[in-house]
């Protein structure tokens, strides 16, 4: 387990320098560059080659790349152009608020999701599972960023029960909380019908196993037979997709991050990306990388915890 | 007698059932804010250097007007922009065409301890600008003299009318304490090391500017006890914000003015701060297609403006005759030419231009990308077919920059937007000659023009500057590169509760924001 463990560790670390190397090439085949596109006529060109000179445009990207290499394994992610502030405080500023974000909106989809789904698959093909089923599908195919669009439109501005723009008062929790309802809905709405879907397909299969009859056989409450001997089993592949899931959201948040003016990582990268401004670029990506790959490790180690045949398998 | 005892479920679910209503309460931000007047405002950029000699602009500027005291600020009692002593000013008078005499009020404290607000921190402040990344705005000063703690004189080493409204008057022109940032290593980028305003600021990275009472401020109470920028920064959603009630003053878009036109919510109004911005179509005058001034001039006359006006900004919008915005010396009421499609094609047919194929850039943007079409349809009438091609930031503003490579070459027709100062020299300096290959796309030099620029700025009589930049914009018209379209203003819409104060630029001024 631990030589596993030790393995999927030193993956990840490859992962996580392939994903910085696409991201250099691709970045630096993005014509423009940023104090052009920030002051317009007002950047000379002696301020454009100050600039140039700070990101170290004019050197070769290859010496670039092993530099930020260099100083990233060293924990030192560079600076913002402008600012002068460190990257690496830039994205901690962020970062709890897309965790947040993340973490509530998949938070809601899987205390609805899984209870769906096993409802679902005990009475498959009844009216509630059909209707569970239809349902999945569309929250499934809206996108995200639509869902945003009409619970602002209908929550915060028709029927004004929660806020529309903002992460709510600095030290005010309940504030917070008013103000993260409608983001974390459009975010996990999706969810909800990705798991609902798996779950039910997944205790389709496990219900019926041998030793789900067998159960019954031996008259155990069919609470008892779902929860703690069926969904013990069907709930494995959701706890990866579940990690799958996080590790989108840390970026893939961008969409309600805008719509609703949230602070966070997605909205970070997106500005940045804008604005041509490299070194958070890169320090923001190298960090939600490395999470996605953290929590994803993390997702597969308790997947091998939990069944004991993965366990066996890597003994 | 039957006592009801709840049960542990049904006792918390009521509990639950409680929190939720008290989260979806309306009224619960209005308690939480009792007490004080909170200013909201969308902020539409983060910050990101507010030291004045290395500042990008914009959203900054608003925070330097609330904390840091300048010597000029904006007066427009009279209908239009003059300068006024600043609120730490006892006086300033121009004593001669290069000096300028100012006398500080006493009394005035910087914060963090730094002592007194002086006349060494003007001196300090304006001669670190002349080598900072705003040094155009200072290269006509020549020193600031100092005579005691509170009297100084500001020496130019020629007359320049722009210095008071353009320099003095702006961001460039805010005060910093010297010791203050002399003690921060002579620079600063998002934390002013000290401030003399009548707000404090705190600044939260993403999501809000916040302005509390500076409570060793020896000058008027603003009216709010609070402001709050809010960083919204895409104008559909600050215009839902405004519509919830949540900010009380927005930039709203052409689109947005035009519809608020037809139906205003409820105890709103609109605002419109400036027009100091000039949008044109620009001609590579070098480019093989049109080096042919024939060709220039019939598309000048194939373009119908008012259609554009119409079209991309539903007619809110100033039509344009030059880079003179509205309200300045200079300002151009005609032109030359006018929308004549029989012209434009006679002039086609005798250049030989006929099915003409031309590529005209433009950024992104709705109105932009409207004006495009309209422009490709207008010149599709007299024969020339235009491809319009819709560009990001990054590579629209290579376009005619000769240090990122050869593509300037290439470069026909565009769509272009520069801002201004209330001085008409702001707009004209991108269009010198030593501008070519930089900001000066359309690559045309005049000997006359260069020679207005230099005695225009020198030139202290509003009638004989007024006469010398109507000549520069006619020169520039001659080129044939330009066909002039609008003056996009800024646009609020506001709450009436509140009666707002912009400077020209459409930069709030938060201190001046009064209760209606």
């Amino acid at each position: 387990m631990w030589f596993y463990a030790l393995k999927r560790t030193g993956l990840a670390i490859i992962i996580v320098i392939v994903a910085v190397l696409l991201l250099f090439s691709l970045l630096h085949m993005i014509p423009g560059d940023p104090i052009s596109i920030a002051l317009g006529p007002r950047a000379t060109p002696e301020i454009i080659e100050r600039y140039t000179e700070k990101m170290h445009l004019n050197d070769p990207i290859v010496v670039q790349f092993f530099i930020f290499l260099k100083n990233a394994a060293t924990g030192d992610l560079g600076l913002d152009v402008f600012s002068e502030r460190s990257v690496a405080l830039i994205v901690g500023e962020q970062l709890p608020y897309t965790l947040i974000l993340a973490v509530v909106g998949l938070g809601w989809a899987v205390l609805l999701g899984i209870p769906l789904g096993c409802i679902s698959a005990v009475r498959p093909n009844s009216l509630l599972d059909r209707i569970t089923g239809v349902l999945s599908v569309g929250t499934i195919a809206v996108p995200s960023f639509l869902v945003s669009i009409w619970a602002l439109l209908i929550f915060a501005i028709h029927l004004k029960w929660l806020p529309v723009i903002g992460a709510g008062e600095s030290g005010d929790i309940m504030d917070q909380i008013h103000h993260l309802i409608l983001p974390a809905f459009a975010v996990g709405l999706g969810w909800v019908g990705y798991l609902a879907r798996l779950v039910r397909a997944s205790m389709l299969e496990v219900m019926g196993e041998n030793y789900i009859r067998a159960a019954r056989s031996f008259g155990l409450p069919q609470r008892t037979v779902i929860y703690r001997y069926a969904l013990k089993v069907a709930i494995l592949p959701t706890i990866t997709l579940i990690g799958i899931g996080f590790g989108n959201l840390l970026a893939g948040a961008v969409y309600a991050e805008i719509i609703f003016a949230r602070p966070g990582v997605g909205k970070l990268i997106y500005d940045m990306v804008m604005s041509r401004n490299f070194p958070v670029i890169q320090g923001a990506v190298l960090i939600t990388t490395a999470f996605y790959v953290v929590i994803t490790l993390f997702a597969d180690l308790m997947v091998a915890w939990m069944d004991p045949r993965v366990r066996e398998s890597l003994l | 007698m039957n006592i009801y005892k709840p049960t542990r479920r049904q006792f918390l679910t009521t509990m639950a059932c409680a929190g939720a209503y008290s989260l979806l309460s309306p009224m619960a931000s209005v308690v939480r804010a009792q007490g004080k007047q909170v200013l909201k405002v969308r902020n539409d950029r983060d910050i990101q250097i507010l030291d004045p000699a290395t500042m990008v602009g914009g959203g900054e500027i608003e925070v330097q007007f609330a904390v840091l005291p300048r010597l000029v600020e904006f007066d427009y009692s009279q209908g239009k922009v003059d300068p006024m002593p600043g609120v730490t000013v006892e006086r300033i008078v121009q004593r001669d065409p290069t000096h300028i005499d100012f006398r500080l009020k006493e009394g005035f404290k910087w914060t963090n301890g730094f002592g007194d607000f002086t006349a060494e921190d003007v001196k300090y402040s304006f001669e670190r600008m002349k080598t900072s990344d705003w040094s155009g705005y200072f290269d006509q000063m020549e020193r600031v003299d100092v005579q005691d703690k509170i009297s100084g004189t500001i020496v130019l080493k020629q007359p320049f009318a722009p210095f008071w409204l353009v320099t003095m008057a702006h961001g460039v022109g805010c005060i910093l304490s010297a010791k203050a940032t002399e003690k921060a290593g002579g620079k600063f980028t998002t934390e002013i090391p000290a401030t003399c305003g009548p707000y404090l600021f705190q600044w939260m990275p993403k999501q809000k500017n916040l302005f509390t009472p500076n409570p060793e401020w020896a000058g008027p109470k603003p009216d709010f006890d609070e402001v709050q920028a809010l960083l919204v920064e895409q104008d559909k959603a600050a215009i839902l914000a405004y519509e919830a009630g949540e900010v009380d003053c927005t930039e709203i878009t052409s689109a947005d003015h035009a519809r608020f036109k037809k139906g205003m919510p409820a105890n709103s109004k609109i605002f419109v701060a400036g027009a100091l911005q000039y949008f044109w179509l620009g001609m590579n005058t070098e480019h093989p297609k049109l080096k042919d001034i024939r060709v220039r001039k019939a598309i000048q006359y194939a373009v119908d403006v008012d259609s554009i006006i119409q079209g991309a900004y539903s007619g809110t919008v100033e039509k344009s005759f030059g880079p003179v915005c509205p309200g300045l010396v200079g300002k151009r009421n005609k032109t030359k030419y006018a929308y004549d499609p029989a012209k434009a094609k006679q002039l086609v047919s005798e250049a030989g231009a006929t099915g003409l194929e031309l590529e005209l850039k433009t950024l992104n943007q709705q109105e932009r990308v409207l004006a495009a079409q309209i422009v490709q349809a207008n010149l599709q009438v007299v024969g020339i077919k235009v491809k319009v091609l819709p560009l990001d930031g990054g590579p629209f503003w290579n376009l005619g920059q000769e240090s990122k490579g050869d593509q300037w070459k290439d470069s026909q027709l565009w769509l272009m937007r520069y801002g201004s100062n209330p001085d008409p020299y702001e707009a004209m300096q991108w269009f010198r000659r030593e501008q070519i290959g930089i900001w000066n796309w359309e690559r045309w030099s005049d000997d006359e023009f260069e020679d207005l620029y230099i005695k225009a700025l020198a030139e202290t009589d509003s009638d004989k500057r007024n006469r010398m930049y109507l000549r520069m914009q006619e020169i520039m018209e001659d080129t044939g590169a330009y066909v002039w379209i609008c003056h996009e203003p800024e646009t609020y819409i506001h709450n009436t509760r509140i009666t707002p104060k912009t400077a020209p630029g459409a930069e709030m001024i938060f201190p001046d924001f009064k209760l209606a």
